[in-house]
């Protein structure tokens, strides 16, 4: 199982130290994204990648870097903090851009319309940390990633940890969850 | 009449389509209603054409501030998220006790679609203590695709006269009607998803036929080519 991070925050935080202690001891092979490091140009919604140049922005920016990690992967994992509950702008500016993962096309299943993967079936791991967030903040997170799976037609789990949270339940978490997901 | 002051944030990278047409709209209403209304693109000061720092002198004046969004994958797009998130770091201040609202759209006519969008628009105007007055959501702006109102007969008609209801509401600083959004509210029956379907693709195959594509190239699974991939 290949595993794609890509790791929103900006600042360091226990979930991506907790992230990288467990890469380090299980071996797993990952290819890790900072984005705030990457140049990654908003989607103009420009319909290109539909029909002109299939599967593929024409914008150049850093993105098929991350799609050639992406594209063969059969896990993605999502780090953000959560913002108005739902992604920081850091994690929306690559997510926006990964409709390529799907094609122009519809399908239906289970009563849903949807756009059948280009790449085949995935996971979908996604990691919020709350921060002094409101009421409810974190129901629309979960709804949120629940959408982003079923629009991609992947199997999901979303984790939500505490800044409090100790070190140690955090990374248990984390490695309970990618036992957990598998592409369906 | 108490006179307000308006400013209506155009959410959409694409300053001419429906998000704009929605804005043009709203600004149009609210005028006509006696009230003082300008569109502000966010694109703009995302791209730095305009500087974010002047926001703060257009924001002090007004009474209320709307956004006028489309949904990308599921919520806000990354320019609007990027937006919020600057203006509830640097101007809080002038943020703080001031009307909020948003009127969201989709191309698929599911307004259920919009629900974890507006209600980020209603956490960010909690975050920054406004006083939010609801979100509307339209599904089916795809269809409408840059077209001002006035030219879409009855659908056109019917928009205006529910924005112009909704208004009603955000002027007196009162909360958006549900029954307003019942008005605006599409469903199709899900029976009818696999016709559409059928038709949305064999619509999509036939565009990409005018532009010499075929299936195949749709289908394409570029990141898997390392050659092509590797630009």
């Amino acid at each position: 199982m290949s595993l794609v991070i890509l790791d929103a925050f900006t600042q360091e935080n226990a979930i991506e130290k907790a992230l990288k202690n467990l890469l380090e001891k299980t071996g797993k092979r990952f290819f890790y994204f900072k984005l705030n490091e990457m140049k990654i140009l908003p989607c103009r919604s420009c319909g290109a990648c539909e029909i002109k140049s299939p599967g593929k922005c024409v914008f150049h920016d850093d993105m098929p870097e991350i799609m050639r990690a992406i594209a063969p992967g059969s896990l993605i994992l999502m780090l953000t903090p959560v913002r108005f509950g739902g992604y920081s702008s850091q994690l929306k500016k690559v997510l926006d851009k990964l409709m390529i993962l799907v094609l122009p096309l519809y399908t239906v299943k289970d009563g849903h319309l949807l756009h059948p993967p280009r790449y085949g079936k995935k996971s979908l791991l996604i990691i919020g940390l709350t921060g002094e967030n409101l009421p409810g903040e974190e129901e629309n997170f979960r709804l949120l990633a629940a959408r982003n799976a079923l629009n991609l037609q992947f199997t999901h789990k979303t984790l939500l940890f505490a800044p409090t949270d100790p070190m140690a339940k955090i990374e248990e978490e984390i490695e309970g969850a990618l036992c957990e997901v598998r592409p369906g | 009449m108490n006179r307000k002051q308006l400013v209506l944030f155009n959410g959409s990278p694409r300053k001419a389509k429906t998000s704009y047409v929605f804005a043009r709209a709203m600004k149009e209403l609210a005028e006509e209603k006696g009230h003082k209304a300008e569109i502000i693109h966010i694109i703009e000061y995302f791209d730095e054409e305009k500087p974010f720092d002047a926001l703060k002198s257009i924001i002090l004046p007004q009474d209320i501030l709307g956004l006028i969004t489309p949904l990308y994958v599921d919520t806000l797009p990354y320019p609007v998220i990027w937006f919020l998130e600057k203006l509830a770091c640097d101007l809080t201040d002038e943020l703080k006790g001031k009307e909020f609202f948003a009127v969201a759209q989709c191309g698929f006519p599911d307004t259920d679609l919009l629900y974890p969008l507006l209600e980020s628009c209603r956490y960010f105007a909690k975050t920054v203590e406004m006083k939010w007055l609801g979100g509307l959501g339209y599904g089916g702006g795809a269809l409408i695709d840059g077209t001002p109102l006035e030219k879409l007969g009855r659908k056109g008609k019917k928009i205006f006269s529910v924005f112009s209801f909704a208004l009603d509401d955000i002027v007196e600083g009162k909360s958006i009607s549900p029954r307003v959004q019942d008005l605006l509210s599409i469903k199709i029956p899900r029976i009818l998803y696999r016709p559409l379907a059928a038709f949305l693709n064999y619509r999509k195959k036939r565009e990409a036929h005018l532009h010499g594509v075929s299936v195949a190239d749709l289908t394409r699974r570029t990141y898997l080519e390392s050659k092509v991939g590797r630009s």
